[in-house]
């Protein structure tokens, strides 16, 4: 510890403490003006000027460490005129448009000129402030209100990791400027910027900041749950604002988080029932929903009722829809998109390790010694989880080993990239789990201690061949072992691996040899690092949770097992089986099933899509609960408006198991109604008896049954106090090693489908700022491949595969290898989906000019 | 510089403007009379006064243009002060240059000057300082302006960004802007930066003796920066995240050139000359893999891991630049079939042949006595036998001999012995060095000079006959000379003896037919641009060579550099040889003239000049103090076999902390001519 003097205040703080947070340690206020916590200091304003005793010049007390025995001087008549000066210099030709500017009312600079009392300017100087900049999309650059304090950069480079902000010119006519390519279009440079010079265009004009009412709650476009502000007046969004303070994101946002709420102002959206197209009343509507099943039960069986839920609904919407189902209709088929990615994870981990989910919180990636990003996009899939990364191998000195198909953002920053060949996830993760047993890097204690079946990981790992590994997977023994030791001799380490694994073709498999290898790095050691399965959809954890998929029930109870306890709490019996998604679409086709309702989910983002769209055409009652128009709500028979998560309350689960509630920032558009009310109403019509519905009623329900959330408080709004589930504390000998092994053959020009960094699922294709960004799907190509194919850039072409085709514009590029494209999925219209096997995310296609 | 009018320099204010003769140190010897040998340097502004030599110098138009060119050209704008004050600064002092000012802009400019000592660096700070001089001594002058009775005359300024590191730094790299950049965890940037005046940052980041060091203005307030190690961490970033260098060298031009020798030299000269697209030949005597001249074959593996040394190679390579290894131009090739071949060569051998150390019995032939140090470090590097015994002496106190008593250990020496005619303190050697062979086992003996080879019957060396030595009074280089103690001799046993006392370039491939004159210090001589000093002597650099040299030699288009050419030094110092070469032989090419720039005068000047004032008082809190790279201790990383580098750089946290300390000391000078 260091002692120091602080305007006669003694205080005591760890060594390479600021002096500017020793003095906020004894409630002494510095004014700054450049100062942002979440990133290094950069000491640009000089308003933090103090005088230390025995130092002639003034220091800066952002970044000037503490040191023994200092008095620090941090009021005087000095300091003030130095302090009002600058302020006097940097208000040299900064513009009187104030009462325009959109920082109005929360301007830093206001604030500062008032607390310093500067009210006056006598420098002058030619004004060589460059012109707006007008042409960038969604943000507009001022820069003669630029105070060039460099928060946009610093938080652009150094927490997000895209750099695409720097300083550029010299002298008074510098400027903050942009390379476009690798902007991100998060808005976190808008949010740090403490004048009007970074302006989100959607927002512009919109409104007053000081109007605005902020309602707390959490976005849900991934699994990342970043804790935010919707900043609404008059039944409208205006913009999405986040707290650097008491969040768990620390104020930062994603692309989706800052601009992509678009989707829930747009006109288009569902604002009243339908019943064969036409208008209809809700208690028309749902009772022609009830009707439909009664009659479908009569003549058919609850067997033939089927339905599918939503990562997009709350914990205590897909509560209530599996409840319905199991209690209500008799039937236990239902299922979601889970089956075709996050279950596989699951079943992956929960066989080797009784996993269910991620092992630790997101934050304690930033601390791992070493992360290793397996067949995932974190910039895509949950950009909270990339924030994270960067802390741990950027602001600190973790390792980055990034081990996919492609080349994704973070691996710029990898110390290894281990560019696997398709299919070989398997082997890539034996290899590794061989090298470290091999280079003693493994912890024999810990093993002893965690492991069941010590003798079978051992001999399982002694089997593989490194030759084999090596030809498999395309990567030298020499990098692989490169990184091994990077794992070995971290003595934390993050796993996190995504939908190339989970969405794969033997995903359960690769989950497990994951799974394995998380053992052998000790990933599930300790507060720092840990495993983390990625989901790209919201509330994936919760609907795992609320055991949506025949074979569980709500908090992974086996169905069969438990179904007659909970038949019993529900007053209900339980039916036996269940037909789970890849049933409900063969029972589609085959007639069995005969009614399919669809819970905020769309078929037609799922692998095989023009199957599924075919086998939706044949059901006798297709009911269709959405929020915006597509496809099916044109097939369906009924269509139920729901609502997004800014106009519903109940709770959704983050991929680390962090339980929040969610505030109604609006009312429901139109006549639409929050989901779980049309569930409870269906409930009551179906069983006539009525449901009641609050949030704590149905956690309390769900933690009597399945033990779950059992630990649960919400304090009023307290969106600072994130619920937690228990951590992860595995039993000993509790963990059993999986021995998987082969790779899947590949053959002929692969086509990877995945997410986009700036779409999320199919609902932010309806998001204006996200359109303006990506309007469409570009399949990824390499140049090479571009070249045998004879395609250039930007040129349309046609994707032919064994199940369909598809539509789109091709983009030369180096980030994915010869052989392989890539394509988002978003856009369901062009048709990727169709283009995959059953549950695939991966297929072999040819391409020709469209 | 000629007769001193004013001078404020160093805050010593002298003024002759009323008469007088009052001059000062740096007029009289450190600055030289022209700019480029021709045009006068007729006033001098700069970070610590100005200096005029011309009563006819319009010191406010100086120092209008001098404002404008910081603010305009330099000022990065990273702090409020510097940015805007400059910039009010600039306008103030145009509109006094137009007849439009007041005389309360004087008050002003003060106000600014004071303001800006609140800066984030000293760039803006420092260039308050003449400005304020013209403020406070020409204060008739600005009147006569404010007055409208003048109008600025036309003046040539030559300027120039400088530091005190950048400057001391013999490649002159922008030490200040990638110690930013790396404080700003843009490596990659960093690297770059480094990359414009040094192409070996992998090398010069682990084996530089950094001049720059002793030239940190940090040392002011407590210790340098650790700027050496800041350069690694830049240069192992890149090939530790796997990265592709970002360089892409030009369209392929028609003109190309051959190098003698593929060491630092030889390699710069390529590297920039490939940048420019010029097709680049490198004629190396050594075999493939052994690249790199004397930082390969004179730096020991545990200094210079190989592999790291071939990634800086192998990036010069994929420039466009070719090494022709194996061939020793002289008996492979000729020096005039490569001038038929080429359009312009660059004589870049290097020093590789040692001093004979005046023993007796040195030229017998004896086994067991070896060549040299240099020979006996190329034999070890090259995995070639070297012929040391068990017991082995090494005659040297310099680098090279401490590297020899270094690898002799690793080499399986039980013994490792060095003999030295001076004390520790004498020693050329860098400290570390010597400090790390005290921590390997190496024995010194101190204050011996070795007379007389003592051998067995089989010619088999078993000893040396030594004289002890004691210090008497210094000689030209200021370090006590040794003098042999009478009947002090005595013998140390050894099996092996290697003297390491120097090394000499061979140049037995210059042919005389050649008209390529050499000096008698055995370097090539080249062309140079004669500088002298107000009281008439020439300027020299730290070798005695001529200050300003172009580095053409007595032929057309034989250009020379690195040891050859400087004389045996540093790698670092023939990077910055090399690098100037470079931009002579492209003129050469492309002007069909070697010659020098305004900018190259510029550089020369200052660095004679010396950018660091070790007596400055500097005003900082000296909160955290420099920080070590970590290292490998104990006696076993100089184990049998065991090159494995011993030096382990910093992680990327303890680079930014270290980055942090630095006080970004940039420097504008102003040359009227």
């Amino acid at each position: 510890m260091v002692s120091l003097t602080i305007d006669g205040k003694q205080v005591s703080v760890p060594a390479e403490t600021t002096i500017l947070e020793a003095a906020q340690e004894v409630g002494i206020k510095i004014p700054t003006l450049c100062w942002l916590q979440k990133v290094s200091p950069t000491g640009a304003c000089r308003i933090c000027a103090v005088e230390i005793k025995g130092i002639e010049r003034t220091m800066t007390a952002c970044n000037t460490p503490v040191k023994d025995g200092i008095e620090v001087t941090t009021q005087s008549e000095a300091l003030t005129k130095i302090r009002k000066q600058i302020m006097e210099l940097i208000l040299v030709n900064h513009p009187l448009d104030c009462p325009v500017c959109d920082a109005g009312g929360e301007c830093d600079l206001q604030n500062t000129c008032y607390e310093l009392e500067v009210n006056r300017q006598e420098f002058k100087a030619e004004d060589v402030n460059p012109e707006t900049i007008d042409h960038w999309q969604l943000i507009q650059q001022v820069p003669n209100r630029c105070v060039m304090c460099e928060k946009c950069v610093k938080v652009c480079h150094e927490v997000v990791g895209a750099s695409s902000l720097f300083v550029n010119e010299k002298g008074d006519r510098a400027f903050i400027d942009k390379d476009l390519e690798s902007c991100e279009f998060c808005g976190n440079c808008v949010s740090v910027c403490p004048t009007g010079t970074m302006i989100s265009k959607p927002f512009k004009f919109k409104a007053r900041p000081w109007a605005l009412r902020k309602v707390p709650t959490v976005c849900t476009h991934c699994g990342s749950h970043c804790q935010i502000d919707l900043n609404v007046q008059g039944g409208e969004i205006f913009r999405v604002t986040s707290d650097d303070e008491g969040t768990t994101n620390n104020g930062n946002l994603c692309t989706a988080g800052f601009f992509g709420y678009g989707y829930i102002n747009s006109p288009q959206r569902l604002q009243a029932p339908l019943v064969d197209q036409q208008p209809a009343s809700w208690g028309v509507a749902l009772g022609h929903v009830t009707d439909a099943i009664e009659q479908v039960i009569g003549k058919h069986g609850a067997g033939a009722v089927a339905g599918l839920s939503s990562p997009r609904l709350t914990n205590e919407e897909n509560y209530l829809f599996q409840k319905l189902f199991r209690a209500a209709i008799g039937s236990n088929n239902i299922d979601s998109e889970a089956r075709y990615g996050a279950l596989r994870a699951l079943k992956g981990l929960d066989s080797v390790l009784g996993l269910h989910g991620a092992s630790n919180l997101i934050s304690s990636i930033g601390s791992a010694e070493a992360v290793l990003v397996f067949g995932a996009d974190p910039t895509a899939e949950a950009p909270a989880i990339d924030w994270k990364i960067q802390e741990a191998t950027r602001q600190k000195s973790g390792k980055l080993i990034v081990a996919n198909m492609r080349k994704v953002k973070l691996q710029r920053f990898a110390n290894s990239f281990l560019n696997y060949r398709p299919g070989s996830e398997i082997e890539l993760a034996n290899v590794l789990g061989r090298l470290l047993v091999d280079k003693g890097l493994v912890d024999e204690d810990y093993l002893n201690r965690a492991v069941g079946n010590l003798d079978e990981l051992k001999s399982h790992l002694a089997g593989v061949d490194l030759a084999q590994a090596v030809a498999a997977t395309g990567i030298e023994l020499a990098q692989l072992e490169e990184a091994a030791q990077m794992l070995g001799t971290a003595s934390t380490v993050a796993l996190i691996f995504g939908a190339d694994i989970s969405k794969s073709e033997r995903g359960e498999e690769k989950a497990a040899a994951i799974a394995n290898l998380a053992i052998l790095t000790g990933t599930l050691r300790g507060e720092a690092g840990g495993l983390f399965p990625l989901d790209e959809k919201g509330n994936m954890q919760g609907l795992l949770d609320m055991g949506v998929y025949p074979e569980a029930l709500p908090g992974f109870l086996p169905y069969a097992e438990h179904s007659s306890a909970f038949g019993k709490a529900w007053n209900a019996e339980l039916p036996k089986g269940g037909l789970d998604a890849d049933g409900i679409l063969q029972g589609m086709e085959n007639g069995q099933v005969r009614f399919l309702y669809l819970a905020a989910t769309n078929p037609l983002s799922f692998p095989n899509a023009s199957r599924w769209r075919k086998a939706l055409e044949k059901v006798d009652c297709l009911v269709v609960q959405d929020i915006l128009p597509n496809e099916l709500t044109e097939l369906a028979t009924v269509v139920l408006p729901g609502t997004t998560f800014a106009e519903k309350s109940g709770s959704v689960t983050s991929l680390d198991h962090r339980v929040r509630p969610l505030e109604r920032g609006i009312r429901p558009v139109g006549d639409a109604r929050e989901d779980w009310e049309i569930f409870a109403d269906l409930y009551a019509r179906l069983t006539k008896t009525p449901l009641t519905i609050s949030r704590s009623d149905i956690l309390s329900e769900v933690s009597g049954l399945s033990g779950l959330y059992g630990d649960i408080c919400f304090v009023g709004n307290d969106r600072t106090r994130p619920c937690l589930k228990q951590p992860f504390s595995p039993a000993d000998k509790s963990f059993t090693y999986r021995a998987v092994s082969g790779s899947e053959p590949v053959e002929g020009l692969q086509l990877l489908s995945g997410k986009s960094i700036f779409h999320f699922g199919t609902t932010s294709t309806w998001s204006d700022s996200q359109l303006e960004l990506v309007p469409e799907g570009k399949i990824e190509i390499n140049p090479e491949d571009a070249s045998t194919a004879g395609v250039k850039d930007c040129e349309a072409v046609k994707l032919s595969s064994s199940t369909g085709v598809a539509f789109g514009k091709v983009s030369l590029s180096e980030s994915v290898p010869v052989g392989l494209l890539f394509a988002p999925y978003h856009f369901t219209e062009q048709g990727i989906q169709q283009l995959l096997q059953d549950g695939r995310n991966r297929s072999k296609v040819t391409i020709s000019k469209a | 510089m000629g007769q001193l009018v004013f001078s404020s320099w160093g805050r010593e204010i002298i003024d002759n403007r009323q008469g007088g003769d009052g001059t000062s140190e740096i007029v009289q010897k450190k600055l030289p009379v022209t700019f480029d040998g021709e045009r006068s340097m007729v006033a001098f502004m700069g970070w610590d006064g100005i200096i005029v030599a011309d009563p006819e110098v319009d010191v406010v138009a100086m120092a209008a243009e001098y404002a404008k060119r910081v603010q305009e050209d330099y000022c990065c704008a990273k702090c409020s002060p510097g940015k805007k004050g400059t910039r009010v600064l600039q306008d103030t002092l145009a509109r006094i240059l137009n007849g439009e000012g007041e005389e309360k802009d004087l008050a002003e400019i003060e106000a600014l000057a004071d303001l800006l000592q609140n800066c984030k660096c000293t760039l803006c700070m420092t260039s308050a300082v003449p400005v304020l001089d013209t403020v406070k001594y020409f204060r008739e002058d600005y009147l006569a302006y404010i007055r409208g009775e003048r109008r600025p005359r036309p003046a040539e300024y030559k300027v120039k960004l400088t530091a005190p590191c950048q400057d001391k730094c013999p490649a002159h790299i922008d030490i200040p802007a990638y110690i930013e950049a790396i404080k700003d965890y843009r490596y990659d940037e960093a690297l770059s930066v480094i990359r414009e005046s040094m192409p070996l940052p992998a090398v010069c980041g682990r084996v530089c003796p950094h001049p720059c060091e002793s030239a940190c203005r940090r040392k002011n307030v407590d210790e340098s920066i650790n700027i050496m190690v800041l350069k690694r961490t830049a240069s192992d970033y890149e090939w530790q995240h796997q990265q592709t260098p970002p360089m892409q060298p030009k369209p392929r031009k028609g003109k190309s050139v051959a190098i003698v020798g593929a060491g630092p030299a030889g390699l710069t000269t390529a590297y920039y000359l490939a940048l420019e697209g010029y097709p680049v030949t490198i004629y190396e005597a050594l075999p493939e893999g052994f690249g790199g001249g004397m930082i390969a074959v004179g730096i020991p593996a545990y200094r210079m891991p190989r592999h790291i040394l071939q990634r800086d190679i192998d990036i010069i390579c994929s420039m466009g630049v070719e090494i022709i290894y194996d061939t020793k131009v002289g008996e492979d090739i000729s020096l005039m079939e490569l001038k038929q071949k080429h359009d312009a060569v660059l004589l870049a051998p290097g020093a590789h042949k040692s001093k004979p150390m005046g023993v007796e019995g040195e030229k017998e032939g004896y086994s067991g006595f070896l060549a040299g140090g240099i020979e006996f470090l190329r034999d070890a590097y090259m995995g070639r036998p070297t012929g040391m015994g068990k017991r082995v002496c090494v005659v040297g106190g310099g680098n090279t001999a401490i590297d020899c008593v270094r690898v002799a250990l690793r080499e399986g020496a039980k013994d490792s012995i060095l003999l030295y005619r001076r004390t520790r303190k004498e020693m050329p050697a860098d400290v570390w060095e010597v400090d790390g062979a005290d921590e390997e086992g190496v024995q010194f003996e101190f204050l011996v000079l070795p007379k007389k080879i003592i051998v067995d019957d089989n010619r088999q060396v078993t000893g040396v006959e030594c004289v002890r030595m004691e210090l008497g009074e210094p000689d030209d280089s200021g370090r006590r000379r040794p003098q042999p103690v009478e009947g002090s001799e005595f013998v140390v046993e050894c099996d092996t003896l290697i003297p390491a006392i120097g090394q000499d370039p061979d140049l037995s491939f210059i042919t005389e037919d050649t008209g390529i004159e050499i000096t008698r210090w055995n370097t090539v001589v080249t062309k140079f641009v004669p500088q002298k000093n107000l009281v008439g002597r020439d300027l020299n650099d730290e070798m005695g060579n001529p200050l300003t040299r172009i580095l053409l030699t007595d032929m057309d288009g034989v250009f020379a550099s690195g040891d050859a050419e400087i004389g045996p030094l540093t790698v670092v110092a023939c990077v910055g040889n090399a690098h100037r070469a470079a931009k002579v032989i492209q003129r050469y090419f492309e002007e069909g003239e070697a010659y020098l720039t305004d900018d190259d005068f510029h550089e020369d000047i200052l660095s004679h000049l010396g950018v660091y004032d070790k007596d400055e008082k500097v005003s900082w809190l000296d909160a955290i103090g420099r920080f070590d790279q970590h290292e490998i201790h104990g006696r076993e990383r100089a184990s049998a076999g065991n090159y494995n580098e011993v030096e382990l750089g910093f992680s990327d946290q303890e680079a930014i902390k270290e980055a942090e300390r630095c006080l970004r000391c940039y420097r504008v000078s102003m040359i009227a001519v």
